[in-house]
């Protein structure tokens, strides 16, 4: 009996360690592991700006992006930041990603009228002081009708350069005023299609 | 190897006190070489611009050399003067110590590393001798011998972390010198007084003990895991400074000198001894493969497991190894070969283990870094400098784990959002402890089989009763 005193104190002990441990979350102590891109997350409030808007648009985007290339969105971003380079097949998947990105917000009905966005785009926006003014004096309801939200954000998608963008990743403002350019090039270019005959 | 004291003057109970302990402590301080750098590798390896396997043969080098050299020592002092092999290692030991301390490069660290081994190897074979002679009865001086290698080998890397902190890794050696040539007037003044008995030696020494020394280099190789692993993973892993890693580990050497007068009064036996040290040594290491969170507290349990484990195995084994067998001075060699022949093996199995998974775990830990980065509540703006600067922390130090703060300490964060980054500098830190913690849990469990695997021979061992 007494030869299997110790042995059998030393597996008591040795249970009750590794049971606290265990209940504790031993085992489970890992990295956080990437969401599954294809699940749609849930969307915050978005504030009536550029920013947190094509925040929104980006990160909906690239999730719709991941779950087309079938990866996850922390490895595309990866790949994105290490490569600066898309090919033709990841910059189509990003595209497509960001176009379901505006839609959803759409059908939630969250995207921002282009109304609310304006004085913003205009202080940044590098327009003579007249422009700005005639702008200005064009009621909201006027803009909203010439200019909904969502096929403008579908036309800045559609001819935005990707690669270029990616460029500008690594100068914050910079990539700002690349994408409120591209923002008011396709709005200049709807207003012109509207007002064609 | 014989004991004739007949020749020699009664020495005073404070005379042979002290020259027991200063041999201990001769012999505590060489094998506790085996781990004293274990903290103070990160600073070697920044010293000399090395690299992680480089470093690791400052460790292996010493216990290499010792276990390929321990039994031929044991040889020359079997077939010599135990007092003067004793004395000639420690002044080759304390020659070396000092080429180790003023070492201008890695690789004349390692040559010095080597030389160290070969006084050590003399010095711990030759006091056993000395010990045993100058405590006068065999069990006793046997069981103080142990008890000094398994202090040393415990405390080697308590203190080590300790004198990197307070002054640097070459403080280290010089503290050695001094305390291993105590050791050199003891050994001196037993000359001619330990006589060997050539025919033992000639004729038919005892084969040695293969059952208790395998058991011995199994554990060996378990507990090198326990040391190594774990202040890497505090240092490295956790960011703990040398100095609060070292005092964390004292878990294990307290619970080691604990062990003799807890279970002592069991007197269970050898067998029992060996198979309960195995079987917390291996609980301990599974212990430390399923941490439950980065806070030194949860280290502390699996550290006793093994303290406990560490403190009723190896001695009761060496004393197994040793019992009834001569020459002494030859068994003990083989318990020394076989100990840091199992360091070796605990090394170079488990240092490739833990450091490709160190690698692998960078994929894990930089998703989790990119998901808390994309989804902080943090303007866009200041996630794509974050992401900038934290980018380039972790190509800085690919390999290892990387110090996040520069990046935050860089980036320029406007007032109202200074909670969410900080929030998002302490997720980030988070992630990369558990990153550290996971990538070192294969090596934890493949050390806690090699305890296990110690339970065979451990099983087959005949058990005697401890008196």
């Amino acid at each position: 009996m007494r030869r299997l005193a110790l042995p059998l104190i030393a597996v008591v002990l040795v249970t009750a360690v590794l049971g606290v441990q265990i209940a504790a979350g031993g085992g489970h102590y890992v990295p956080l592991r990437p969401a599954n891109p294809c699940e749609p997350r849930p969307v915050p409030p978005i504030a009536p700006q550029l920013e947190p808007l094509a925040e929104q648009i980006v990160l909906l985007g690239l999730d719709s992006a991941a779950c087309r290339l079938g990866i996850s969105r922390e490895r595309l971003v990866l790949a994105l930041a290490q490569t600066r380079t898309l090919d033709p097949h990841q910059s189509a998947a990003l595209k497509a990603g960001l176009l379901d990105a505006v839609d959803r917000l759409e059908r939630q009905g969250r995207l921002p009228k282009v109304s609310q966005l304006l004085p913003q785009a205009l202080d940044q926006a590098n327009l003579p002081g007249i422009v700005k003014t005639i702008i200005e004096a064009i009621p909201d309801s006027v803009i909203d009708n010439l200019l909904p939200t969502a096929p403008l954000l579908h036309q800045t998608v559609n001819e935005l350069d990707i690669n270029r963008l990616l460029h500008q990743l690594n100068d914050p403002s910079q990539l700002n005023s690349v994408l409120q350019s591209a923002i008011l090039q396709a709005a200049l270019r709807q207003i012109l299609d509207r007002l064609r005959p | 190897m014989g004991t004739d004291r007949s020749d020699q003057p009664a020495n005073p109970l404070t005379a042979r006190t002290a020259t027991v302990v200063v041999l201990s402590l001769g012999v505590a301080v060489v094998l506790g070489d085996a781990g004293v750098v274990t903290l103070a590798l990160p600073e070697i390896l920044r010293d000399f611009g090395a690299q992680v396997w480089g470093v690791a043969w400052v460790l292996i080098a010493f216990n290499l050399v010792l276990a390929l050299v321990a039994v031929p020592a044991a040889r020359v002092c079997v077939r010599g003067d135990p007092a003067v092999a004793t004395a000639s290692g420690v002044i080759g030991f304390a020659a070396a110590t000092t080429v180790c301390a003023v070492a201008p490069s890695l690789g004349v660290l390692i040559a010095a590393r080597a030389a160290q081994a070969v006084g050590g190897a003399l010095v711990i074979v030759g006091s056993l001798e000395l010990i045993v002679a100058t405590v006068g009865v065999e069990r006793a001086g046997v069981r103080r011998w142990a008890a000094a290698g398994v202090a040393g080998a415990a405390l080697g890397p308590v203190v080590g972390g300790l004198l990197t902190s307070a002054f640097s890794w070459r403080a280290i050696f010089v503290v050695q010198i001094p305390i291993v040539l105590l050791a050199l007037p003891a050994a001196i003044a037993q000359r001619g007084r330990v006589v060997p008995r050539q025919a033992n030696v000639d004729m038919s020494p005892d084969r040695p003990h293969v059952l208790a020394n395998l058991a011995l280099a199994l554990l060996s190789a378990a507990l090198t895991a326990a040391l190594f692993l774990l202040v890497l993973l505090l240092v490295d892993g956790w960011s703990r400074s040398p100095a609060v890693a070292a005092l964390a580990v004292t878990a294990v050497p307290v619970a080691a000198l604990a062990a003799g007068p807890v279970f002592r009064g069991v007197r269970a036996g050898t067998r029992s001894e060996a198979v309960a040290g195995s079987v917390l040594i291996a609980g301990g290491l599974t212990g430390l493969a399923l941490l439950p969170g980065a806070e030194l507290v949860w280290t502390l349990a699996p550290q006793v497991l093994i303290g406990l484990g560490l403190g009723l195995s190896v001695d009761s084994l060496t004393a197994a190894a040793l019992r009834d067998r001569i020459p002494r001075a030859l068994h003990g060699g083989w318990t020394i070969a076989a100990r840091h022949a199992g360091v070796v093996v605990g090394l170079v199995i488990l240092t490739p283990i833990f450091t490709a998974d160190l690698r692998h775990a960078q994929t894990p830990a930089e998703e989790a870094i990119a998901r808390l980065v994309l989804d902080a509540p943090l303007p866009a703006s200041t996630k794509l400098d974050l992401a900038e600067q934290l980018g380039r922390r972790l190509s800085a130090e690919r390999g290892r784990v990387p110090d996040l703060r520069p990046a935050f300490t860089a980036l320029r964060v406007p007032t109202p959002q200074k909670p969410a980054a900080a929030a998002l500098e302490r997720g980030l830190e988070d992630q990369l402890k558990r990153a550290a913690t996971r990538a070192f849990r294969t090596a934890f469990l493949v050390a806690a089989g090699l305890a296990l695997l110690a339970l065979a021979p451990a099983l087959a061992l005949r058990d005697r009763s401890r008196s």
